[in-house]
């Protein structure tokens, strides 16, 4: 027990001597996470919309005024279809929308009126916000009374607030690079600096150097996820915490285990640093793309749904939306601790086993 | 430039390529990168899981039920079931929206008088939440509407509108992602290939090999960078072919402005990794240097997630100052518009992308030193 807390203080020291990578990690957990959650802005905002008015002007000027900042900029003029349809082309103009000559004439007549919509459709999801948009402002105009209440509750996140959840989202995966990266470069940088037989001539069992090692780059990361949440996602970006903080911190620890076993991995098959880097993207890009923090699982693909299953990330990120935001009870929240721990036993047995061939 | 000269210090390069492996990092990251990317984002909304507690079971009621069932939206279930059971499975995460019909639905509604409909959301998820939100209330009240209209109760001559998407009429994903990714990956993968040709002998110390070497600058320069060139000039074949053909997207324009623009572009990409390379002096910082520099703007100006003209003015300057946002304007043009060269855009943003290689290689060319300093 004594000589894994010599170990452990040792790499935690040298850890703290080297400042160029403090400042790397302190970076990853407060300003990059800020950034990305400030940054990320998905929803509409200035949408540019073009418009050609043959209709002579009352009624459908009326409409354009509907539209203005921040989701869109005033409404620009052209004088043919074909000037409309160049500047689409052209990405000038996201929306086009033409007013025919009797468009006004056959509204005020109660006809059937027809409004030709010009849509950029791969900008798709500023121009389907845009046309719901303009559902509305006409459902509006025409003052249709439709008895009907919709009461619509978004739950736990009111506002949609973007920001605190991209937060959430870079910390989770910042958590998964680092702890992989420090576990791997903390093995390998042995073998750089060819300390690698010092560290077989001591006098102290290998597993419990690999043990104390990578236990360390834990704590480590674990530190850092504190520091997050304490300066950006609960302060800056005032993410709600609707479970509870230390079923995050155990389903942290435990997650940050599994990766760890994936660095220990990493760190057996390279031989220096440059290798790593090199691995842990091919590794890490999948785990990260596949395991529901962009696109939801169940709208994936089969064949990535069933891989995703074996993704310790995926139980990660929906336990820890779960905690976060869902507020779920603890009872509810045993499979996900279950698929981490699991897949981390595995995965770190794993790596354990093959670090273990070079003592 | 001694052409044999140059030959010989290809072959070498184009050994240590394959000998070090790195050959496998040319081919697996980009194809890695859009397979991934490409199936891995997803903006728009399908399958939301969606439970509908209806308390009326009236005709009508069905049949709003159903306008949700025959949808690509939603996988709905019809559950007798509190409101309480509901919020459950959403907190489990097993389902993402309830949709509660109040008991005399059907007689308030053709009376006139006012109904109250639940709805529920999941907005774990900020924008799936909104974007759920919006579909379930516009299937709500285009049903409505449609009732009413039929018994006569809304008024004759609305408006309707008549949308046209254009280039991308069904509105897919990968249509709208993937030739973006192509200007992505084009643009990682190149630059951090550059980055470690020089950088890499500055480590081991090989370098001083060209600092003695009767070796020019430019016969140096141009022995690093063709390799890489040549092996990534396939890349832009096996991307199209994987965009095409497992993406199925649409490619409508002129096969020879994509291939020429993307050589021009892989050339911007190799000036930027080679400068990175020539100011760095450990491989690992001209890495992490090129995927900072490359990915983040890559991706924000890409087009992908935001189109440049909604951007606000600062970061519509930025994204001028990035090779992305005009290469991709051109490999849009290439798959889902058309315009080709016809298009006088096209051709100006094909200069400035000359212009970027010009740049970037002298001033990468200017601070290389052949001796030590």
């Amino acid at each position: 027990m004594k000589s894994f807390f010599t170990v452990f203080s040792k790499e935690i020291i040298s850890f703290m001597r080297s400042i160029p990578l403090v400042a790397v990690i302190l970076y990853s957990f407060t300003a990059d996470i800020y950034i990305a959650g400030a940054g990320m802005q998905i929803k509409p905002r200035n949408v540019v919309i073009g418009y050609v008015d043959n209709s002579g002007g009352g009624l459908s000027q009326k409409i354009l005024s509907h539209f203005h900042q921040p989701e869109f900029v005033t409404p620009k003029p052209y004088l043919s279809q074909k000037a409309l349809s160049r500047a689409i082309f052209n990405k000038e103009v996201l929306v086009g929308l033409i007013f025919n000559s009797d468009f006004e004439k056959k509204y005020k007549k109660h006809e059937d009126t027809q409004l030709d919509v010009l849509i950029d459709a791969t900008a798709a999801s500023q121009s389907l916000t845009t046309l719901a948009y303009l559902h509305n402002i006409i459902l509006d105009f025409e003052k249709v009374d439709i008895p009907l209440k919709l009461q619509s509750h978004k739950l736990f996140n009111q506002n949609a607030d973007n920001h605190s959840f991209m937060a959430l989202t870079e910390l989770l995966s910042m958590i998964t690079l680092l702890s992989v990266i420090l576990t791997a470069i903390v093995f390998v940088k042995e073998k750089e600096d060819g300390t690698w037989d010092l560290m077989l001539l001591m006098p102290v069992n290998p597993k419990i150097i690999i043990l104390a090692k990578s236990a360390s780059q834990v704590f480590i990361v674990t530190a850092g996820v504190v520091l997050a949440l304490g300066f950006v996602i609960l302060t800056t970006f005032n993410t709600p915490l609707n479970g509870s903080f230390w079923s995050f911190m155990l389903l942290t620890l435990l997650y940050g285990f599994s990766s760890a076993g994936i660095g220990l991995f990493v760190a057996a098959i390279s031989k220096d640093v440059m290798q790593v880097a090199q691995l842990s993207i091919v590794i890490m890009m999948p785990l990260i793309f596949l395991s529901g923090a962009w696109t939801p699982i169940y709208a994936m693909s089969p064949v990535f749904q069933k891989l995703s299953l074996i993704s310790p990330l995926r139980y990660y990120i929906e336990g820890s939306e779960s905690i976060f935001y869902r507020g779920t009870a603890f009872v509810d929240l045993l499979p996900y601790f279950g698929g981490v721990t699991l897949l981390g036993v595995l995965l770190y047995w794993y790596g354990f086993r093959k670090i273990g061939r070079l003592f | 430039m001694r052409i044999n000269i140059i030959k010989a210090y290809m072959l070498k390069e184009f050994k240590e390529l394959v000998r070090t492996r790195l050959i496998v990092m040319v081919y697996l990251l980009p194809s890695m990168i859009l397979i991934l990317f490409g199936y891995g984002i997803r903006m728009d909304v399908s399958h939301a899981r969606l439970i509908i507690i209806d308390n009326d079971q009236s005709k009508l009621s069905q049949t709003l039920s159903s306008k949700f069932e025959h949808t690509k939206y939603f996988d709905t279930v019809e559950r007798h079931m509190s409101e309480t059971q509901a919020l459950r499975e959403i907190k489990q995460a097993k389902k993402d929206a309830i949709l509660i019909i109040p008991s005399s639905f059907e007689k308030n509604l053709l009376k006139g008088e006012k109904s109250e409909l639940g709805i529920f959301i999941d907005a774990a998820f900020p924008t799936r939440g909104t974007t759920i939100e919006t579909y379930i209330q516009g299937t709500i009240l285009s049903m409505a509407k449609e009732v009413l209209a039929k018994k006569g109760v809304a008024q004759k001559g609305m408006i309707t509108i008549n949308s046209r998407s254009l280039f991308n009429q069904a509105m897919r994903d990968e249509d709208a992602i993937v030739p973006g990714l192509i200007g992505l990956v084009l643009l990682i993968a190149p630059a951090i290939l550059a980055a470690l040709l020089i950088v890499k002998e500055k480590e081991k110390g090989t370098i001083f090999n060209f600092y003695a070497s009767p070796l020019s600058k430019n016969e140096f320069l141009a022995a690093k960078l063709l390799p890489a060139f040549l092996l990534h000039s396939l890349n832009i074949f096996i991307l199209f072919l994987l965009s095409v053909y497992l993406f199925e997207v649409p490619f409508r324009g002129s096969f020879f402005l994509y291939w020429l623009a993307s050589e021009l572009y892989i050339l911007v990409s190799l000036s930027l990794g080679m400068f990175i390379s020539v100011i760095t002096k450990r491989q690992i910082v001209a890495v992490v240097l090129t995927v900072i520099i490359t990915l983040i703007p890559g991706f924000l100006y890409s087009g992908i997630i935001m189109p440049i003209s909604s951007m606000d003015g600062a970061s519509q300057i930025e994204a001028h100052l990035f090779p992305i946002m005009y290469y991709n304007h051109i490999i849009y043009d290439t798959f889902l518009i058309g315009e080709g060269f016809a298009s006088q855009k096209n051709l100006l943003y094909l200069g400035i992308l000359l212009l970027f290689t010009l740049v970037l290689f002298s001033v990468g060319k200017l601070l290389l030193k052949k001796e030590m300093k």
